[in-house]
């Protein structure tokens, strides 16, 4: 299990170089100026371009930059951005707003899709198990932002159950809708995945067993059945936190909610690559150790799984 | 194909839904294809799908069987005009017909779409091929820098990708643009298929035939073309048909996002990302788009799960 652990975190090294060295390439090295359209109407004066392009290292080689930029990571400098405000002020006050929303969005996904799923999988081809099937399969089929503009203009617009749009400072009451349509795909992906592994294990000898013990259904289903059944979901669940962060874009976007996603979107329209770069990074970071963290822990909820 | 038909004779006698059926032609050899087809075509939601796949597919070739309106027609006075017997779907902010814009929003997300997998099955099959069979360092090489890839969520790489190309592009065609974003999703997306195609061909690797084939002098390409290649098909042909349904999916994220398709392609993403503005007055403009990209998307999952439950019986 150590021997394990530190192989994947050395593995992890290269990957990260790898994916970071690729977003600074592509977004400082890819042809468009990055300072085109930023004095007005006319183009910038070459005084003022040389001035940014030394300031952010535009005019050394490409590895040369990289380097810089890993220095600077490693120390904490996240670097100022073209407006000369430093990027871990604006990060600070987005940071919390996405965390909330995402912890909600996995709420919504653990609660609603496990018992989902549970309920579909005890009763295969019953009634539930044909409404999830064709829910889930409609959830799936749809793109994040049509349910989250649909929700929007029903309770929204149309019905003025809930606020169209996000007050500045988020509140728990007012993200539970954004984090519904953040949560949609996922839940469904959940929803079956706890299903199948419901249906297996429902085969299982050690349910059998169970069951000839006399033991009673509710206890067979709730501690034998249901705690291996949802190994395979909560490592699912672990691994949707990353990428759920940068799914809020679409989400942030809709509802108009000033978190991560909120900046990077306008980050990337403004073409500011100086927000973008570390953010992504940052993001990608996430997504990789909480990958890691759920392969780990893959281990301590399963003993039969051995590392080698 | 042709290596299990023998064994799965054997195994036919002890099998229930298939014995009703091989009744007819019990002496004819039986493949994997042919069971999966005799399940299928008992099934309404492989026929539901299919009949939805063959009206977007003329949708998508002959638009104007479906309407006679000019999608670009604008007339101003008609802006946002609620849906109506005239127009069905109403107007656009333009004074464009909806309908004829919805019908004619087909042709580039499915041309996208299929394209797009095209190219990600072409990439991720032949690197997770070769990962799979040469194993070792190239293996090794392979699934690091897949893992790079997968690494940039989807939507983030789509993002910068785009968000720097696009805006460099002068004075694009229609072509171009498509090729861009069929482009970058094709980049972001192999790593998955790659998966699949190398974890298939591990498993086929080590069969009793593939080690007969080495014996008797095969090749590798013989080997990879003749053995493994045939049975990785089935689990790249299940995900390729889902994954043409996300990414049409995806390429209307994009161009939501403004920087997938732009005009003068017509496409159901832009249709909804110029009428997000005005959902409180007209919702119409941006619903109908919505609910054929939707229903469009719907079929290809449809369709690729109706395959997938076919070939692998052991679920139901």
């Amino acid at each position: 299990m150590g021997r394990y652990a530190i192989r994947r975190l050395l593995q992890l090294i290269p990957v990260l170089l790898g994916t970071t060295f690729l977003i600074n390439y592509m977004v400082w090295q890819l042809p468009g100026d990055p300072f085109a359209g930023r004095c007005g109407q006319r183009p910038c004066p070459d005084a003022y371009v040389n001035a940014m392009r030394s300031q952010f290292g535009l005019d050394q080689p490409v590895l040369i930059q990289y380097w810089h930029f890993l220095t600077n990571m490693l120390t904490g400098n996240l670097g100022v951005d073209f407006n000369q405000v430093p990027v871990s002020t604006t990060l600070g006050a987005a940071w919390p707003i996405t965390i909330r929303l995402a912890l909600m969005a996995v709420a919504f996904e653990a609660v609603i899709g496990i018992g989902a799923g549970v309920l579909s999988g005890l009763k295969r081809g019953g009634f539930t198990d044909n409404i999830v099937t064709i829910s889930t399969l409609i959830l799936l089929s749809l793109p994040v932002f049509v349910t989250g503009y649909l929700l929007q203009w029903m309770l929204g617009v149309q019905l003025h159950v809930v606020e169209p749009t996000v007050s500045p400072e988020a509140p728990i009451d007012e993200l539970i809708v954004p984090a519904l349509v953040l949560a949609s795909l996922n839940m469904a992906f959940t929803a079956r995945l706890t299903r199948t592994s419901i249906v297996e294990n429902l085969r299982a000898d050690y349910v059998r067993t169970a069951v000839a013990k006399g033991l009673t259904n509710r206890r067979v289903v709730g501690i034998h059945l249901l705690r291996n059944s949802l190994i395979p979901v909560l490592t699912f669940l672990g691994t949707e936190v990353g990428s759920l962060m940068s799914g809020a874009i679409i989400t942030e976007g809709i509802f108009n909610i000033n978190g991560i996603g909120g900046i990077l979107w306008r980050a990337i329209t403004g073409q500011d690559y100086t927000i973008v770069v570390p953010v992504t990074s940052l993001l990608v970071l996430v997504y990789l150790v909480s990958n890691l963290l759920v392969d780990l822990l893959y281990g301590v909820l399963d003993p039969r799984i051995r590392y080698e | 194909m042709s290596e299990p038909t023998v064994t799965q004779d054997l195994i036919q006698h002890t099998e229930q839904p298939t014995e009703a059926l091989a009744g007819v032609r019990s002496n004819r050899p039986r493949s994997l294809w042919r069971d999966t087809w005799d399940i299928l075509k008992r099934r309404p939601i492989f026929w539901i799908s299919l009949a939805l796949l063959v009206m977007f597919l003329l949708m998508a070739a002959f638009p104007s069987l479906f309407t006679h309106k000019d999608p670009s027609y604008a007339q101003l006075a008609k802006g946002m005009d609620p849906p109506s017997s005239e127009a069905w779907f109403g107007y656009d902010l333009q004074g464009r017909d909806v309908f004829a814009r919805t019908v004619y929003g087909a042709r580039a997300s499915i041309v996208v779409g299929v394209s797009a997998t095209l190219l990600t099955v072409l990439l991720g099959g032949v690197t997770g091929v070769l990962a799979a069979y040469y194993s070792r360092w190239l293996d090794a090489i392979i699934s690091r820098v897949g893992e790079m890839f997968l690494g940039v969520p989807y939507v983030l790489g789509g993002i910068i990708i785009l968000g720097t190309i696009a805006p460099a592009q002068t004075s694009p065609n229609e072509v171009m643009i498509m090729a861009v974003v069929v482009l970058v999703l094709a980049v972001l997306g192999w790593p998955i298929l790659m998966r699949i195609a190398r974890s298939a061909v591990i498993q086929a690797k080590h069969q009793d035939y593939v080690q007969a084939a080495r014996a008797l002098g095969a090749g590798p390409i013989r080997i990879i073309f003749k053995h493994l290649l045939p049975n990785s098909l089935a689990p790249i042909l299940v995900y390729s048909t889902i994954t043409i349904g996300s990414y049409i999916g995806a390429e209307a994220t994009l161009s939501l996002l403004g920087i997938g398709l732009r005009p003068p392609v017509i496409s159901w993403g832009i249709a909804i990302a110029d009428h997000t503005r005005y959902i409180r007055t007209g919702a119409h403009a941006m619903l109908f788009p919505a609910l054929f990209l939707s229903l469009c998307v719907l079929t290809f999952v449809m369709l690729g799960e109706a395959v997938r439950d076919a070939l692998d019986p052991k679920l139901r």
